[in-house]
C-alpha cells in the first residue's frame, strides 16, 4: 500500500507543483506583501503589521469603488440576462436562421475588449462621436457621455452589455435546446398560452442554467477594468472607478505595492463571500423546487 | 364528450425529389362519442402521428379533423379541448401535485373555489388526495402519470382523452392496476378515449374497438374478438394473438385445398389470378389427434414449449413449413410424427396479404 501511495504521489507531483506555482505561491506572496510597507521609496519585504489594513478601512475611495462596482456588475448582468434570454427565446424556434444568428451574436464576444473599448470611446466622443450626431439629429442637446458621472456609468454598463450579452445568449440557448419537448406540449394541451407556458414551464426548467450563467457573469463582471481604463480612466473624477481599477492605480501608478496587496486580498475575500451569498440566494429563489 | 371524425386525413413529408413520403396514408375514421379505442401497431406505423394531428400538435398535410362536426384542422391546440397523456410522465416540476392538477383550470381563469373543488374531486378519484401538497417532481413514475391523466380529467369540457403509450414506463404490477383504473374512469365519465399502444394485451383489455395499423395505414378496425377470429389482413393475424396466426402456403385444384400434398378442405375460394394464396389458422383452432386416421394431416414434432397453463407445440410439415398449435397437455419426443386437424370453420384464406372469400366444407 505504501509503495502504491508513493507511486501515485509521483504522478500527481507535476500537477501539484504547477498548482503551487500558479495559484498558491502568488496568493501567499500577496498576503505577505500586504503586511509590508513596500512602495516606490522603500521597496522590499519589511514587516509593518496590519497598518495597510487599518488604512484601507478608512479609505472611502476604495469602499466607493466597491459599491460602484456592485452597481455596475449587477445592472450589467441583469440587463445581459434579460436580453440574452429574450434573444435565445427568439432564435430557439427559428431553426432556419439559428446558425447565422448564433455566429452574428458571437462577434462581440470574440473581439478584444481594449480594441472595442477604444471604438466605443470614439462612438461616445462628445464632439466627434456618432452617438451625439444621432442625438442632435433628433433635435436634442448633445449628451456629456463621458464627462457626466451618470452618463459615464451608463456607457461602461452599455459596453459590458454589448460585449457579454452574446455569452449569456449562448448559454441560455444551449439550455433551451436541451429542454424536453413534452412539458411544453402538455402546457399547450392544458390551455396555456405562450406567456403562461414560459413562466410555468420554460422559466422554472431553465432555473439551474440561469443561476449558473448569472454567477459566471457576475464573477467576470466584478473584474471590469479594461473598459473603464480605456473609456473613462475612472472619470469624471473617480465616478466610474471600479475596485480593480483603483487597485491598479494604487499598485502600478502610485507604486504602493504593499497597500495594493492589502486592497487585493480584501477585495478577494469580499468577492468570495458576496458571490457565495448571491449564489445561495439565487439557487434558493430560482430553484425552489430543488429543496 | 365528443364524436371525432377523421376525413381523408393523411400526413406526408416531402422527399428530396418532391414526392410525398407518407407517415400516415389518407384515411377515414370515426370515433364515436364515449367510445374507447385502441390504436395498435408496431413502432413507426403512424399511431402517434395520428394522435398528434388530432390533438393539434401536428398539422396534417391533407384531410380534416372534425370534433362534433366542427372542423378543427386549423384550430390551436388549446381551443380543441383535448387531453393528452404522453408516453413519459409529464409534470410541471416546479409545482406541487395540487398546482399541477389546477393548471388547466388556472389557464381558463377559473375562480379559486371552483378550482379547489375540482382538484380535490379528481385527486380523490385518482387516489392522489394524500399527496396533494407534495412537489410533483419527487413522485414515482406511476403517480406522475396519474397527474398527467388528472390534468386531462379535471376539465369538464374535454372532448377526448388521447393516450400515447401511457403505461410504458410503469412497472408490470402497477400497469394492471392503472389499466383497470383507466377503464373505470372512462366508463364512469363517458369520455371518448383513444389509447395508443404496441401491446396487444393492453389494447384488447382496454378498448371496445381496436384500430390495427401497419406502415401508415389502417389494416383493420374491429372489436378484440373480431380481430382475433376474423383478421381481414395477414398483418392483423400476425400482430394479434400469441403465438400469431399460422399462415401456410396452400394449393387449390379442382375444389381441393392441399397443404404439403395433403388435402385439408374442399370448397371454393375467390382468388384473383396469379395471387399468392395462404391458409390462415389460429394455433388455438388446430387440434392434435390422439390417433392417426388415414387421411389426417401429419407433422413431425419440432418443439414443445410449456407455458404453465398451456403448451405451444411446433410441428414441421412434409414441405418444411412449421405449424404452431396451442394445446393443454401434449407429450411427445421431437422427431415423432403426430396427426392434427384444422377446425374447418376457423380457416381463413388470404391472397396477397388480404382475406378472400372462401366457402369450405
Amino acid at each position: 500500500m505504501y509503495g502504491l501511495t508513493r507511486y501515485k504521489l509521483f504522478f500527481l507531483l507535476p500537477g501539484l507543483l504547477v498548482l503551487l506555482a500558479i495559484i498558491l505561491f502568488p496568493l501567499i506572496f500577496t498576503i505577505r506583501v500586504s503586511f509590508s510597507g513596500w512602495d516606490a521609496v522603500r521597496p522590499g519585504l519589511d514587516w509593518i503589521g496590519g497598518v495597510n489594513y487599518g488604512r484601507l478601512l478608512a479609505d472611502g475611495r476604495f469602499w466607493q469603488s466597491l459599491s460602484r462596482l456592485g452597481l455596475m456588475a449587477v445592472s450589467a448582468v441583469a440587463i445581459e440576462y434579460v436580453l440574452g434570454f429574450g434573444l435565445a427565446l427568439l432564435v430557439w424556434r427559428q431553426i432556419r436562421f439559428r446558425r447565422l444568428v448564433r455566429v452574428l451574436f458571437l462577434i462581440p464576444m470574440m473581439t478584444t475588449p481594449v480594441v472595442m473599448a477604444v471604438i466605443w470611446r470614439t462612438v461616445f466622443h462628445e464632439s466627434l462621436g456618432p452617438a451625439n450626431d444621432l442625438v442632435t439629429l433628433f433635435g436634442f442637446a448633445p449628451i456629456p457621455w463621458l464627462t457626466n458621472a451618470q452618463w459615464a456609468t451608463f456607457v461602461v454598463i452599455l459596453v459590458d452589455v454589448w460585449q457579454w450579452t452574446p455569452f449569456m445568449f449562448l448559454l441560455l440557448l444551449a439550455g433551451l435546446l436541451s429542454l424536453p419537448r413534452e412539458p411544453l406540449l402538455a402546457a399547450a394541451i392544458d390551455g396555456a398560452g405562450p406567456i403562461r407556458a414560459f413562466w410555468n414551464v420554460t422559466f422554472p426548467a431553465m432555473a439551474p442554467i440561469s443561476v449558473g450563467a448569472i454567477i459566471i457573469r457576475l464573477i467576470e463582471a466584478s473584474k471590469i477594468m479594461e473598459t473603464v481604463y480605456v473609456i473613462t480612466s475612472g472619470g469624471p473624477g473617480t465616478s466610474t472607478e471600479t475596485s480593480s481599477y483603483y487597485i491598479f492605480i494604487r499598485g502600478l501608478r502610485d507604486f504602493q505595492i504593499g497597500y495594493a496587496a492589502a486592497l487585493s486580498i480584501t477585495y478577494l475575500v469580499i468577492m468570495i463571500v458576496l458571490l457565495t451569498i448571491i449564489a445561495k440566494l439565487l439557487t434558493k429563489t430560482l430553484i425552489k423546487a430543488e429543496a | 364528450m365528443a364524436r371525432i371524425t377523421l376525413e381523408r386525413l393523411g400526413h406526408a413529408y416531402n422527399r428530396s425529389d418532391g414526392t410525398p413520403n407518407y407517415a400516415l396514408y389518407p384515411l377515414d375514421l370515426v370515433w364515436e362519442d364515449g367510445g374507447t379505442y385502441a390504436l395498435l401497431g408496431p413502432s413507426g406505423c403512424g399511431k402517434s402521428t395520428m394522435l398528434n394531428i388530432v390533438s393539434g400538435l401536428l398539422t396534417p398535410s391533407e384531410g380534416r379533423v372534425l370534433i362534433n362536426g366542427r372542423d378543427v384542422t386549423g384550430t390551436r391546440v388549446a381551443q380543441r379541448n383535448i387531453a393528452q397523456v404522453f408516453q413519459f410522465p409529464v409534470v410541471y416540476a416546479s409545482k406541487s401535485v395540487y398546482e399541477n392538477l389546477a393548471f388547466p383550470l388556472r389557464c381558463r381563469n377559473m375562480a379559486n373555489r371552483e378550482v379547489d373543488r375540482r382538484v380535490n374531486e379528481i385527486a380523490e378519484l385518482l387516489n392522489l388526495d394524500t399527496i396533494l401538497h407534495r412537489p410533483a417532481r419527487k413522485l414515482t413514475p406511476d403517480a406522475k402519470q396519474l397527474i398527467s391523466l388528472g390534468r386531462g380529467l379535471v376539465r369538464d369540457d374535454v372532448a377526448v382523452i388521447l393516450m400515447d403509450e401511457p403505461l410504458t414506463v410503469i412497472d408490470p404490477q402497477l400497469k394492471f392496476h392503472l389499466r383497470r383504473k383507466l377503464k373505470d374512469i372512462s366508463a364512469r365519465h363517458g369520455h371518448t378515449l383513444v389509447y395508443v399502444t404496441h401491446d396487444q394485451n393492453e389494447a384488447m383489455t382496454l378498448a371496445e374497438n381496436v384500430i390495427v395499423m401497419d406502415n401508415g395505414r389502417v389494416a383493420q378496425v374491429g372489436t378484440p374478438q373480431e380481430l382475433f377470429e376474423n383478421p381481414t389482413h395477414a398483418h392483423v393475424g400476425y400482430f394479434i394473438g400469441s403465438p400469431s396466426m399460422n399462415f401456410l402456403p396452400v394449393s387449390l385444384y379442382n375444389g381441393k385445398l392441399s397443404i404439403a400434398g395433403q388435402v385439408v378442405a374442399f370448397g371454393t375460394v375467390e382468388v384473383p389470378e396469379g395471387g399468392n394464396l395462404l391458409l390462415g389458422i389460429r394455433p388455438e383452432f388446430v387440434d392434435i389427434l390422439p390417433d392417426a386416421p388415414p387421411n389426417a394431416l401429419k407433422a413431425k414434432l419440432s418443439e414443445v414449449q410449456d407455458l404453465g397453463t398451456y403448451q405451444i407445440v411446433t410441428g414441421q410439415l412434409a414441405d418444411g413449413q412449421c405449424v404452431k398449435i396451442k394445446t393443454k397437455s401434449f407429450k411427445g419426443i421431437p422427431g415423432d410424427e403426430f396427426a392434427f386437424r384444422l377446425v374447418q370453420d376457423r380457416i381463413r384464406m388470404f391472397c396477397d396479404g388480404k382475406q378472400v372469400k372462401a366457402l369450405l366444407t
